[in-house]
Protein backbone atom coordinates (compact mmCIF):
# COMPACT_ATOMS: atom_id res chain seq x y z
CA UNK A 1 0.00 0.00 0.00
CA UNK A 2 1.40 3.38 -1.52
CA UNK A 3 1.07 5.82 1.39
CA UNK A 4 2.22 9.82 1.22
CA UNK A 5 4.72 11.96 3.69
CA UNK A 6 7.58 13.81 4.12
CA UNK A 7 10.87 13.30 4.22
CA UNK A 8 13.20 16.38 5.32
CA UNK A 9 10.58 18.65 3.72
CA UNK A 10 9.82 16.81 0.72
CA UNK A 11 6.61 14.87 -0.32
CA UNK A 12 7.34 11.00 -1.01
CA UNK A 13 5.40 8.35 -2.03
CA UNK A 14 6.39 5.01 -0.20
CA UNK A 15 5.34 1.37 0.54
CA UNK A 16 7.82 1.43 3.31
CA UNK A 17 6.32 0.15 6.42
CA UNK A 18 8.82 0.94 8.76
CA UNK A 19 11.34 3.84 9.42
CA UNK A 20 14.26 2.09 8.63
CA UNK A 21 12.73 0.82 5.55
CA UNK A 22 12.00 4.17 4.14
CA UNK A 23 14.94 5.37 5.12
CA UNK A 24 16.50 2.33 2.81
CA UNK A 25 14.51 2.95 0.14
CA UNK A 26 15.41 6.89 0.33
CA UNK A 27 19.26 6.16 0.05
CA UNK A 28 20.13 6.72 2.92
CA UNK A 29 23.25 4.41 4.84
CA UNK A 30 21.60 3.31 8.16
CA UNK A 31 25.29 2.95 9.54
CA UNK A 32 25.45 6.84 8.94
CA UNK A 33 26.09 9.51 11.85
CA UNK A 34 22.49 10.68 11.38
CA UNK A 35 19.58 10.93 13.79
CA UNK A 36 15.93 10.90 12.89
CA UNK A 37 12.68 12.65 14.50
CA UNK A 38 8.60 11.96 13.27
CA UNK A 39 6.18 14.84 13.72
CA UNK A 40 9.23 16.72 15.48
CA UNK A 41 9.64 14.11 18.01
CA UNK A 42 12.77 12.18 18.43
CA UNK A 43 12.88 8.38 17.45
CA UNK A 44 15.76 6.70 18.61
CA UNK A 45 18.06 4.74 16.26
CA UNK A 46 17.14 1.52 18.05
CA UNK A 47 13.05 1.66 17.51
CA UNK A 48 13.74 2.48 13.39
CA UNK A 49 13.27 -1.13 12.64
CA UNK A 50 9.90 -0.84 14.88
CA UNK A 51 8.65 1.90 14.34
CA UNK A 52 5.39 1.78 12.08
CA UNK A 53 5.06 4.57 9.85
CA UNK A 54 1.59 6.11 8.90
CA UNK A 55 -0.07 8.11 6.77
CA UNK A 56 1.34 12.29 6.42
CA UNK A 57 4.23 11.20 8.64
CA UNK A 58 6.85 14.44 8.53
CA UNK A 59 10.42 12.38 8.94
CA UNK A 60 13.39 14.77 9.87
CA UNK A 61 16.71 13.08 8.87
CA UNK A 62 19.59 14.98 10.97
CA UNK A 63 23.54 14.92 10.10
CA UNK A 64 26.31 17.45 11.74
CA UNK A 65 27.22 20.01 10.20
CA UNK A 66 29.10 22.84 10.99
CA UNK A 67 28.34 25.43 13.37
CA UNK A 68 28.84 28.11 15.78
CA UNK B 1 52.69 30.08 32.51
CA UNK B 2 50.01 27.82 32.31
CA UNK B 3 46.32 29.50 33.58
CA UNK B 4 44.19 27.43 36.40
CA UNK B 5 42.43 24.68 34.61
CA UNK B 6 38.64 25.22 34.92
CA UNK B 7 35.49 22.65 34.82
CA UNK B 8 32.62 23.09 32.81
CA UNK B 9 29.90 20.05 32.05
CA UNK B 10 32.19 17.07 34.17
CA UNK B 11 35.21 17.66 32.10
CA UNK B 12 38.35 19.56 33.40
CA UNK B 13 39.37 21.67 30.45
CA UNK B 14 43.01 24.09 29.65
CA UNK B 15 41.76 25.80 27.42
CA UNK B 16 39.56 28.59 27.82
CA UNK B 17 38.88 29.27 23.82
CA UNK B 18 35.83 27.11 22.70
CA UNK B 19 35.66 27.35 18.93
CA UNK B 20 32.93 26.85 16.39
CA UNK B 21 33.32 25.03 13.21
CA UNK B 22 31.42 27.48 10.66
CA UNK B 23 32.35 29.57 8.00
CA UNK B 24 36.16 28.56 7.46
CA UNK B 25 37.30 28.62 3.59
CA UNK B 26 37.97 25.02 3.65
CA UNK B 27 38.21 21.75 6.16
CA UNK B 28 41.77 22.20 6.40
CA UNK B 29 41.90 25.96 7.46
CA UNK B 30 39.59 25.07 10.17
CA UNK B 31 41.71 22.06 11.55
CA UNK B 32 44.32 24.46 10.82
CA UNK B 33 42.84 27.05 13.04
CA UNK B 34 42.38 24.31 15.87
CA UNK B 35 45.53 23.39 16.21
CA UNK B 36 46.85 26.87 15.86
CA UNK B 37 45.16 28.04 19.17
CA UNK B 38 44.88 24.70 21.68
CA UNK B 39 41.13 24.86 22.15
CA UNK B 40 39.60 21.53 23.37
CA UNK B 41 36.01 22.09 22.40
CA UNK B 42 33.84 21.92 19.11
CA UNK B 43 30.67 23.36 18.28
CA UNK B 44 28.86 22.12 15.65
CA UNK B 45 25.31 22.14 14.13
CA UNK B 46 22.57 19.31 13.09
CA UNK B 47 20.70 19.84 9.65
CA UNK B 48 18.71 17.79 7.57
CA UNK B 49 20.62 15.72 4.97
CA UNK B 50 18.67 14.40 1.63
CA UNK B 51 20.62 11.07 0.65
CA UNK B 52 21.74 12.08 -2.78
CA UNK B 53 23.85 15.26 -1.49
CA UNK B 54 25.67 13.63 1.07
CA UNK B 55 28.31 15.46 2.72
CA UNK B 56 27.87 15.34 6.13
CA UNK B 57 29.93 12.79 7.02
CA UNK B 58 33.38 14.51 5.53
CA UNK B 59 32.79 16.79 8.33
CA UNK B 60 32.16 14.92 10.72
CA UNK B 61 35.02 12.29 10.47
CA UNK B 62 37.36 15.10 10.52
CA UNK B 63 36.36 16.89 13.66
CA UNK B 64 36.49 13.78 15.10
CA UNK B 65 39.84 13.00 13.95
CA UNK B 66 40.96 16.43 15.77
CA UNK B 67 40.18 14.73 19.26
CA UNK B 68 38.14 17.70 20.81
CA UNK B 69 35.22 17.40 22.68
CA UNK B 70 31.93 18.23 20.56
CA UNK B 71 29.43 20.71 21.74
CA UNK B 72 26.43 20.43 19.48
CA UNK B 73 24.32 23.21 19.35
CA UNK B 74 20.60 23.67 18.93
CA UNK B 75 20.98 26.62 16.58
CA UNK B 76 17.80 28.11 14.42
CA UNK B 77 15.34 26.41 16.87
CA UNK B 78 12.41 28.74 18.13
CA UNK B 79 10.71 26.57 20.21
CA UNK B 80 11.12 24.54 23.16
CA UNK B 81 9.90 21.37 21.68
CA UNK B 82 12.28 21.71 18.48
CA UNK B 83 15.09 22.27 20.91
CA UNK B 84 14.29 19.95 23.15
CA UNK B 85 13.57 17.59 20.13
CA UNK B 86 16.89 18.68 18.42
CA UNK B 87 19.08 18.14 21.63
CA UNK B 88 17.58 14.46 21.74
CA UNK B 89 18.89 13.90 18.59
CA UNK B 90 22.07 15.39 19.32
CA UNK B 91 22.80 13.15 22.10
CA UNK B 92 22.18 9.90 20.21
CA UNK B 93 24.74 10.98 17.32
CA UNK B 94 27.90 12.52 19.05
CA UNK B 95 26.94 10.10 22.45
CA UNK B 96 27.66 13.12 24.51
CA UNK B 97 25.53 14.89 26.88
CA UNK B 98 27.01 18.29 26.34
CA UNK B 99 24.23 20.61 24.47
CA UNK B 100 24.68 24.62 23.56
CA UNK B 101 21.08 25.53 23.98
CA UNK B 102 20.25 27.76 21.45
CA UNK B 103 16.35 29.32 21.70
CA UNK B 104 16.01 32.27 18.84
CA UNK B 105 13.76 35.03 20.10
CA UNK B 106 14.13 37.37 16.87
CA UNK B 107 15.42 36.61 13.82
CA UNK B 108 16.18 39.84 13.03
CA UNK B 109 19.09 40.08 16.15
CA UNK B 110 19.32 36.50 17.02
CA UNK B 111 18.43 37.74 20.51
CA UNK B 112 17.79 34.21 22.77
CA UNK B 113 14.04 33.57 23.65
CA UNK B 114 14.85 34.36 27.79
CA UNK B 115 11.38 32.48 28.39
CA UNK B 116 12.12 29.65 26.02
CA UNK B 117 15.91 29.06 26.90
CA UNK B 118 15.36 28.52 30.92
CA UNK B 119 12.22 26.09 30.12
CA UNK B 120 13.98 24.51 27.69
CA UNK B 121 17.53 24.19 29.94
CA UNK B 122 15.04 22.87 32.51
CA UNK B 123 13.89 20.11 31.04
CA UNK B 124 17.14 19.48 29.38
CA UNK B 125 18.54 19.05 32.56
CA UNK B 126 16.59 16.78 34.17
CA UNK B 127 16.88 14.82 31.52
CA UNK B 128 20.63 14.07 31.72
CA UNK B 129 21.88 16.52 29.90
CA UNK B 130 24.90 19.12 30.43
CA UNK B 131 23.47 22.67 29.36
CA UNK B 132 25.24 25.04 27.81
CA UNK B 133 22.95 28.18 27.83
CA UNK B 134 23.19 30.62 25.28
CA UNK B 135 21.32 34.18 26.43
CA UNK B 136 21.63 37.51 26.80
CA UNK B 137 23.53 39.59 29.31
CA UNK B 138 20.19 39.62 31.49
CA UNK B 139 21.11 39.10 35.48
CA UNK B 140 17.72 37.59 36.36
CA UNK B 141 17.32 35.44 33.16
CA UNK B 142 20.91 33.88 33.93
CA UNK B 143 20.00 33.86 37.97
CA UNK B 144 16.99 31.39 36.41
CA UNK B 145 19.21 29.31 34.27
CA UNK B 146 21.42 28.88 37.08
CA UNK B 147 18.52 27.69 39.13
CA UNK B 148 18.15 25.30 36.37
CA UNK B 149 20.97 23.61 37.22
CA UNK B 150 22.55 24.70 33.68
CA UNK B 151 26.57 23.51 33.25
CA UNK B 152 27.28 26.78 31.68
CA UNK B 153 25.86 30.29 31.43
CA UNK B 154 27.08 31.62 27.95
CA UNK B 155 25.78 35.50 27.49
CA UNK B 156 26.31 37.27 24.24
CA UNK B 157 28.50 40.52 24.24
CA UNK B 158 26.95 41.78 21.37
CA UNK B 159 24.39 40.11 18.45
CA UNK B 160 26.24 36.42 16.44
CA UNK B 161 28.66 37.71 13.76
CA UNK B 162 28.49 40.95 14.21
CA UNK B 163 32.09 41.12 16.22
CA UNK B 164 31.36 43.94 17.56
CA UNK B 165 32.89 43.34 21.08
CA UNK B 166 30.81 43.86 24.53
CA UNK B 167 27.89 46.30 23.80
CA UNK B 168 27.52 46.43 27.77
CA UNK B 169 30.71 45.73 30.00
CA UNK B 170 28.63 46.73 32.65
CA UNK B 171 25.71 44.30 32.21
CA UNK B 172 28.32 41.93 32.03
CA UNK B 173 30.81 42.48 35.04
CA UNK B 174 27.24 42.23 37.15
CA UNK B 175 27.09 38.99 35.80
CA UNK B 176 30.53 37.60 36.98
CA UNK B 177 29.63 39.74 40.06
CA UNK B 178 26.45 38.39 40.98
CA UNK B 179 27.09 35.11 40.28
CA UNK B 180 30.52 33.98 41.17
CA UNK B 181 29.93 30.47 41.18
CA UNK B 182 28.45 30.17 38.13
CA UNK B 183 30.78 28.40 34.91
CA UNK B 184 29.93 32.00 32.66
CA UNK B 185 31.44 31.74 28.82
CA UNK B 186 30.74 34.96 26.79
CA UNK B 187 29.13 33.37 23.66
CA UNK B 188 29.08 35.60 20.15
CA UNK B 189 29.59 39.14 19.36
CA UNK B 190 32.95 39.15 19.62
CA UNK B 191 35.41 40.20 17.16
CA UNK B 192 38.89 41.15 18.05
CA UNK B 193 41.04 39.54 20.70
CA UNK B 194 40.77 42.37 22.90
CA UNK B 195 36.98 41.81 22.65
CA UNK B 196 38.35 38.41 24.34
CA UNK B 197 41.03 39.74 26.61
CA UNK B 198 38.73 42.38 28.32
CA UNK B 199 35.78 39.55 28.99
CA UNK B 200 38.72 37.42 30.16
CA UNK B 201 39.81 40.10 32.62
CA UNK B 202 36.50 40.93 34.25
CA UNK B 203 36.68 36.80 35.48
CA UNK B 204 34.58 34.98 32.69
CA UNK B 205 35.17 31.29 32.72
CA UNK B 206 36.06 31.29 28.81
CA UNK B 207 34.85 32.69 25.48
CA UNK B 208 33.46 30.67 22.89
CA UNK B 209 34.08 32.04 18.97
CA UNK B 210 33.40 30.93 15.22
CA UNK B 211 32.79 34.25 13.00
CA UNK B 212 35.63 36.08 14.20
CA UNK B 213 38.23 33.30 13.13
CA UNK B 214 36.60 32.05 10.71
CA UNK B 215 36.49 34.75 8.44
CA UNK B 216 39.07 36.66 9.47
CA UNK B 217 41.77 37.54 6.41
CA UNK B 218 44.08 34.40 7.70
CA UNK B 219 42.03 32.09 10.27
CA UNK B 220 44.84 30.11 11.29
CA UNK B 221 46.94 33.45 12.73
CA UNK B 222 43.64 34.64 14.11
CA UNK B 223 42.79 31.65 15.96
CA UNK B 224 46.21 32.13 17.62
CA UNK B 225 45.58 35.58 18.45
CA UNK B 226 42.55 34.96 20.15
CA UNK B 227 43.70 32.24 22.10
CA UNK B 228 47.01 34.27 23.10
CA UNK B 229 44.36 37.20 24.16
CA UNK B 230 41.74 35.12 26.21
CA UNK B 231 45.13 33.96 28.12
CA UNK B 232 46.27 36.76 28.59
CA UNK B 233 43.01 38.04 29.85
CA UNK B 234 42.97 34.76 32.41
CA UNK B 235 46.12 35.69 33.48
CA UNK B 236 45.30 39.08 34.04
CA UNK B 237 42.42 38.34 36.25
CA UNK B 238 44.12 35.74 38.32
CA UNK B 239 46.93 38.30 39.04
CA UNK B 240 44.08 40.92 40.11
CA UNK B 241 44.99 43.95 38.37
CA UNK B 242 45.51 47.22 39.95
CA UNK B 243 42.83 49.48 41.62
CA UNK B 244 42.29 52.21 39.23
CA UNK B 245 42.44 56.28 40.56
CA UNK B 246 41.05 59.60 40.30
CA UNK B 247 44.85 61.61 40.01
CA UNK B 248 47.87 60.92 38.88
CA UNK B 249 50.43 58.98 41.13
CA UNK B 250 54.13 59.21 40.34
CA UNK B 251 55.92 55.34 39.76
CA UNK B 252 58.79 56.96 40.49
CA UNK B 253 60.34 57.62 44.35
CA UNK B 254 59.79 61.00 44.90
CA UNK B 255 61.42 60.64 48.11
CA UNK B 256 65.59 62.15 46.65
CA UNK B 257 64.06 63.70 43.63
CA UNK B 258 67.66 65.64 41.97
CA UNK B 259 67.56 69.60 42.28
CA UNK B 260 64.68 69.64 44.64
CA UNK B 261 64.47 73.09 46.13
CA UNK B 262 68.05 74.40 44.44
CA UNK B 263 66.43 77.68 43.35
Amino acid sequence: MTRRMQVNGRVVDTEAVTLAELLQAQGYDLGAAMACAINSGFVPRTKWAGHELAEGDCIDVIVPVTGG
Amino acid sequence: MNTMPWTVGGCALQSRLLLGTARYPSLQVLSDAVAACGTQVLTVGLRRLQPELGGGNAFWQRVRALGCHVLPNTAGCHSVQEAVTLAEMAREIFGTPWIKLEVVGDDYTLQPDPFGTVEAAGLLVKSGFQVFAYTTDDLVVARRLQDAGVAAIMPWAAPIGTGRGPLNPYALETLRARLPDAVLVVDAGLGRPSHAAQVMEMGFDAVLLNTAVAEAGDPVRMARAFADATHAGRLAFEATPMTTRQTAQASTPTVGQPFWHNS
